[in-house]
């Protein structure tokens, strides 16, 4: 039996500004041995903690099969994440986890794979795409929609550059309102479901974002023809435990924390609060 | 294993069973304070114990969940940061419960067994054995009858005392119980067939002595699980609610909590700390979204967690031990049973 | 250490010992419900709170904020050594130094003429409060004391006094569950009063009429039988016609209107053909034919002359129908935090003496020289704010103005400019910036003394723990300062204090202060009917000019930054969140007037008014009607030029 809350150290190994209010950490585990025997998949999250300030979840933006360090992209909203915006290379925090029940990746063997990720969203997304690309030989199509509300607050942008590149990757980026210099497209996610075919058949549709941009794509996908078990979101609620036990994250009998944070459709829609 | 058969000891030798009980372990029970409330806690003398007094507001649950719970203790060591576990496995006896409580904690146990072990609450509560006085007659606000929780124990208990008058008769429950007498076999006889039977008779008057208005959960069980109450009695309700959270406090099943660092002279100690589903920021978002900003919300959030078939199958019975402690301290009018009775009647008297 | 000027205060430090340590009966610190409860601490950190059932005033409930109580004082950050500015920094200095350096300025600068003042507090007791008052009126000679909140509170009990004779009102917050008919002058006391709040929704449940008079709905207008919307500020305006109507109703108490004499047919001409509404004389009557009827005030924004004005009305209507000092009729005035009323009983007053006596009072000077050694200073002072912008030294207890004060920030740059502030606290806020000399003292949990709950009973607060580090009761402190600066004085206890209290006070107000059991003495001597056999004219209101939007300060204390909030993780997240959220304040609209101006959800909104203007977000509140904004007291400072100074204010609104 363990304890639930004790965090395993880990030192920041690098820190990157995304955008002028989101930064990705590296963090090695300290404690505990090597990275590689911190297992996790996909879509789910670590409680990571500042000593001193607090702990707050947020989901591996890096793959399970990239194992040299894990990374996560944090945005600045308050008193852990201002904290954690302080800190540098060789700074100490907590990890704790995995947390959550994450992306079924075996489910999605052989299926086309559309992810959709707005503004802070593609985090999540990132650690799925960046694992389906390692195995890129087990799954079909890959397609990816992104959308910020300014090129600026764009995330992973050499990564969506390379990603480009690729060739085995279909991707589309648009931007709320363009800038200077600005020359793709410009209009809300949904504006890209125009630009590449959609088999809804065959097709899981990954979304991962604001809540009002979810609910205009999970819509857009639905009349599409996406049966609700295809569409797969991420659903964000208060935590303290992150293991299923302070009841922060319920919504009604289910627990984001354990039962989630991952999804499909239907379940969000038949949850009962 | 431990034997089943009952004992009885008499009262004559209760302080002396409670004088070694504290040998071996910090014994709390209810004893009076100053301003004369009965309260748990923790006693230097078996004379503190108070017999027979108004059930203590705050529940046991301070004793294996307490208000402020260490969980982890963070400081700084040559090479960085150091993290431990803090546990707390002073042995503990619970001296005088209820059988509500005992219930209660029963109930916890179970939460924080289930899916994910908590170490931190299960070695605490590993180390803590009850005794429990059986109720022959219902306390001024308690249903416990409605909840299986009393007022005597079939199950659940360590070792359950029963009043006969001159003398205890002490079942023992569980392991635990077993290994709390044993060492005091020579304080207790062997109970005989005649103070069984008044045991039974005891527990059969004390049940007829519970009236037909008490709190009848079923119905609303079913009303609350499918969701058949109106958004217009929740107004109600949360109309007389001042959200003070005692409700959630002084029950014996409730255990929402947060987690926050606590500094103390160059380290923290990162402790849960009690928390209440009736508090606005209880799910208020960092971006300040807050799913359940509507007061309604909240107050329908704890019926949900406490009567819903849901929930009932998860923590395994209703999240309410009939103790009315609720009662008492709702600086409102929201109580469990008032609650109840509204969602059953469709219409509220508060 | 010079033994007669030591820090008394001492005291064994209980619970190190990694064991806990006996519930602890104490009076909750946050409001003024004066609720009592057990504190629970083990290895020398308060952990937990066990409610009291039999307390008078709580029995066995508390708020949220009660149930909190225990955390700030374990989690806050607290002021543990004696500091001392030197070359523009804090340094960690001697309590001998610390002392000698406080009251070797302050006496300095009194040498030298320069105007002084010293600030009591609602948050400390009433013991410190009086040795705030002597060594104001006393060691200093200045008649600038006060607390920052009595501003709100003082005229609401001068009102009273012009009735009644006596700057108290009668009864407790339990009479409310008994009454037929409770009369609420509106705040939001489910939020600022929640015992009250609790008392009343009882008495609701058990058939209570409930009379609501107030601007924005709240949920005690919603619980209310008849709810009677009142232009903000202008809740004057209804009470005055509630006594007019009550007089009209001809049921009457017959004794206090014979010995009232020629001063009842001046309260009659007074009140002759006042226009009185359908639905104030439905409440007049309810009120006036109840058996046992209550009337509450809550901490109200307002101008001083209104808030008299008001309590006046109110004192009247209970007179006349003969309610007041009937036993189970309570009339309340709720001060805004905890010991709001105690300080001002013991003359953290500009215009009053220890014991509401009155400045011109020979008797109570010369018994105050004899207990002080030096006759008092018996000027009326300033009131807090003015205090603040003409002092060149001010001794602060236990407060941050600029938290407190409606003034916000300008307070903050008023401190900024003084030659020497010498504050008391027992945890760190934002004036230890502005300090010169900071003396680090107990919180509420590690204190020993009394405060004076909203019903005058007088209450305990007991240690459950030793202070952090080299903090002292702040009444050790206190007296240490007096002991410098002169003439003599030494406390061996907060005891002591209160005794002293008992012999600066008038004679009939001492019992209660030399008697005082577990729980707290309720003022007896206000249970012994009308003092005064005279009532008065009232004065009407002023029509005011009809103004397209009236903008009101959302409440008169902000709870958010008191540090036992603030420094409660329970408790302060809301408070940090709309911190964080609207850094610059907003202001909340009626769906209409949102309509109106075209302005949606978070859209930024100007409020023009003679003062000044202010640019915020606009939030739609529902409740609302549709000429009225709503602006956070708390997060003033954004908005504060708009309001121009008032907590009132005529403003335009337009989209900006
Ligand atoms: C499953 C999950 C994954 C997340 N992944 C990411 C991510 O990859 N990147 C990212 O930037 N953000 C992520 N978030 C959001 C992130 O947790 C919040 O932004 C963060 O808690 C804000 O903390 P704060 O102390 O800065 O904010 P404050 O507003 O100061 O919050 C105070 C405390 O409240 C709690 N809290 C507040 N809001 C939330 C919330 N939305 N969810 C959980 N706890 C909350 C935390 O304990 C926090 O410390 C995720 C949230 C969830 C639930
Ligand atoms: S005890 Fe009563 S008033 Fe307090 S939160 Fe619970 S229901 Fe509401
Ligand atoms: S009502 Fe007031 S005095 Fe009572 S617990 Fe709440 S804040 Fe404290
Ligand atoms: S975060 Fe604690 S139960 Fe989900």
């Amino acid at each position: 039996m363990d304890n639930l809350f004790l965090p395993r150290v880990a030192r920041i190994a690098a820190v990157r500004d995304e955008t002028p209010d989101t930064k990705t950490f590296d963090l090695v585990l300290r404690q505990g041995g090597e990275p590689r025997d911190f297992t996790f998949s996909p879509g789910q999250f670590m409680e990571l903690s500042v000593f001193g300030v607090g702990e707050a979840p947020f989901c591996f933006a890096s793959s399970p099969t990239r194992t040299e360090c894990i990374q996560t992209t944090v945005r600045r909203t308050g008193v852990l994440t201002d904290a954690m915006h302080t800190l540098a290379a060789g700074d100490e925090v907590g990890v704790r986890g995995p947390c959550g029940n994450g992306f079924d990746v075996a489910a999605a063997t052989a299926k086309d794979l559309l992810f959709i990720g707005g503004g802070i969203g593609l985090p999540p997304l990132r650690g799925l795409i960046w694992n389906v690309l390692d195995e890129r030989d087990r799954f079909g199509k890959v397609t990816i929609l992104y959308g910020a509300r300014t090129p600026t607050d764009l995330v992973y942008k050499d990564e969506l550059e390379e990603w480009a590149r690729r060739g085995d990757v279909e991707i589309h980026v648009t931007v709320d309102r363009g800038e200077t210099g600005w020359t793709g497209n410009v209009g809300m996610v949904p504006v890209l479901f125009d630009r590449t075919e959609l088999k809804p058949a065959t097709t899981l549709a990954y979304v991962c974002g604001p809540p009002i941009m979810i609910k205009f794509v999970v819509q857009e996908l639905l009349m599409r023809g996406f049966s609700p078990d295809s569409v797969i979101s991420t659903l964000e609620r208060m935590m303290q435990c992150g293991v299923g036990k302070c009841n922060h994250c319920c919504i009604g009998h289910r627990y984001v924390c354990r039962d989630g944070p991952v999804f499909t459709y239907r379940q969000i829609r038949e949850m009962t609060e | 294993m431990h034997s089943n058969a009952a004992r009885t000891i008499g009262k004559e030798r209760m302080r002396e069973w409670i004088g070694r009980l504290m040998e071996r372990a910090e014994v709390l029970a209810p004893t009076s304070a100053r301003a004369g409330d009965i309260i748990l806690r923790r006693i230097s003398s078996p004379l503190e114990v108070q017999w027979g007094g108004d059930i203590p507001l705050l529940p046991p649950k301070q004793a294996v969940l307490p208000q402020t719970d260490p969980l982890v203790s963070i400081g700084r060591g040559p090479g960085g940061f150091v993290v431990e576990p803090v546990y707390d496995e002073t042995p503990r006896v619970l001296f005088g419960l209820r059988s509500c409580d005992v219930k209660g904690i029963e109930f916890l146990t179970r939460v924080h067994e289930y899916d994910l072990a908590d170490a931190a609450y299960l070695r605490r509560a590993a180390a803590v054995t009850s005794v429990s006085v059986a109720c022959v007659a219902p306390c001024a606000f308690g249903f416990c009858i409605c909840c299986d929780a009393g007022p005597f124990l079939a199950d659940s208990f360590d070792v359950q005392l029963t009043d006969l008058g001159d003398r205890f008769l002490a079942e023992v429950g569980s392991e635990k119980g077993g290994r709390l007498l044993e060492p005091s076999a020579d304080l207790f006889r062997t109970g005989r067939a005649d103070e069984v039977a008044l045991r039974h008779e005891l527990e059969e008057a004390a049940k007829r002595a519970f009236g037909p208005e008490t709190c009848h959960f079923a119905s609303a069980m079913r009303r609350v699980s499918v969701g058949r109450v109106s958004a217009e009695l929740w107004d109600e309700i949360a109309d007389t609610c001042l959200e003070c959270g005692a409700c959630n406090f002084v029950c014996p099943t409730c255990y929402c909590f947060s987690v926050k660092d606590q500094a103390r002279d160059g380290r923290w100690v990162r402790c849960r700390t009690w928390d209440s589903c009736q508090f606005r920021a209880f799910t208020l978002e960092a971006s300040g979204h807050n799913p359940r900003e509507a007061h309604r919300e909240r107050v329908k959030r704890r019926f949900f967690h406490k009567v819903s078939a849901q929930y009932f199958r998860r923590d395994g019975a209703v999240g309410c031990v009939g103790c009315g402690r609720c009662v008492k301290v709702c600086l409102g009018t929201s109580d469990m049973p008032a609650v109840v009775a509204a969602i059953r009647k469709g219409e509220w008297h508060g | 250490m010079r033994r007669a000027h030591a820090i008394r205060g001492r005291r064994r430090v209980t619970g190190r010992e990694g064991k806990a340590v006996d519930p602890v009966l104490t009076t909750c610190p946050f409001c003024p419900c004066g609720c009592g409860f057990y504190l629970l601490a083990r290895e020398g950190r308060t952990e937990g709170v066990i409610p009291s059932a039999s307390d008078p005033v709580s029995r066995g409930r508390l708020c949220a904020r009660g149930w909190a109580s225990h955390e700030a004082p374990a989690w806050g950050e607290r002021l543990t050594e004696p500091l001392l500015r030197h070359d523009g920094r804090m340094r960690p200095v001697s309590w001998e130094t610390a002392l000698d350096a406080a009251a070797g300025s302050l006496a300095a600068m009194r040498r030298a003429g320069r105007t002084i003042g010293v600030l009591g507090s609602a948050r400390a007791t009433n013991e410190e409060n009086y040795l705030a008052v002597r060594m104001a009126r006393g060691a200093l000679q200045t008649p600038h004391v006060g607390t920052c909140l009595s501003p709100a509170y003082q005229p609401l009990l001068d009102g009273l006094h012009d009735v009644t004779e006596r700057h108290a009102g009668s009864g407790g917050v339990a009479d409310l569950e008994g009454c037929d008919v409770i009369v609420l002058v509106e705040g939001d006391v489910a939020v600022t009063h929640p015992q009250v709040a609790g008392a009343i929704v009882r008495a609701r449940k058990a058939g209570c009429r409930l009379v609501t008079i107030g601007a924005v709905a709240s949920q005690m207008t919603r619980l209310a039988t008849l709810a009677i919307a009142a232009p903000p500020g202008r809740e004057r305006a209804v009470t005055f016609e509630l006594a007019a109507a009550a007089l009209a109703t001809g049921r009457l108490d017959t004794a206090t209107i014979v010995a009232a004499g020629e001063t009842f047919d001046e309260l009659r001409r007074s009140l002759a053909g006042v226009e009185v509404s359908k639905a104030v004389a439905r409440a007049a009557g309810w009120y006036a034919q109840a058996q046992r009827a209550g009337i509450v005030v809550a901490p109200l924004v307002g101008d001083a002359t209104d808030l008299r004005r008001l309590a006046g009305d109110v004192a009247t209507l209970a007179a006349a129908t003969g309610h007041l000092d009937r036993d189970g009729s309570p009339l309340l005035m709720l001060p805004a935090r905890g010991n709001l009323r105690g300080a001002c009983e013991v003359g953290a007053s500009s215009a009053f003496l220890p014991g509401f006596a009155p400045l011109s009072d020979e008797k109570a000077a010369s018994r105050l020289e004899g207990v002080w050694g030096v006759p008092p200073a018996r000027e009326t002072g300033l009131d807090a704010t003015a205090m603040l912008s003409a002092a060149r030294g001010a001794v602060i207890v236990a407060e941050d103005p600029s938290v407190v004060l409606p003034a916000g920030a300008l307070a903050r740059e008023a401190l900024g400019r003084m030659e020497c502030v010498v504050l008391l606290d027992a945890f760190a806020t934002g004036a230890l910036e502005l300090a010169t000399v900071v003396l680090p003292i107990a919180s509420f949990a590690e204190n020993d003394g009394t405060v004076t709950g909203l019903d005058g009973r007088l209450r305990r607060v007991r240690a459950a723990v030793g202070p952090p580090g080299m903090a002292r009761p702040g009444w050790a402190v206190l007296g240490a300062m007096l002991g410098r600066l002169g003439p003599a004085a030494e406390y061996e206890s907060a005891e002591g204090v209160r005794r002293e209290i008992a012999r600066a006070v008038p004679p009939d107000a001492a019992p209660r202060w030399r008697e005082l059991d577990q729980v707290g003495v309720a003022p007896k001597g206000e249970r012994n009917g009308l003092r005064r056999r005279s009532l008065g004219p009232l004065t009407p209101c002023e029509p005011v000019e009809p103004a397209p939007f009236v903008a009101l300060w959302n409440g008169v204390f902000d709870w958010g930054r008191d540090p036992l909030v603030r420094y409660s993780p329970t408790l302060c997240r809301e408070s940090v969140a709309q911190r964080k959220l609207f850094p610059g304040g907003f202001v909340e609209l009626s769906k209409e007037a949102m309509e109106r101006l075209g302005v949606r959800q978070g859209w930024p909104v100007r409020l023009k008014s003679a003062g000044g203007e202010a640019v915020a977000p606009a939030l739609m509140r529902a409740d609302l009607a549709a000429g009225v904004v709503v602006v956070p007291f708390a997060l003033r400072d954004g908005l504060a030029p708009a309001m121009g100074g008032r907590s009132v204010a005529s403003v335009a609104v337009e989209r900006a």
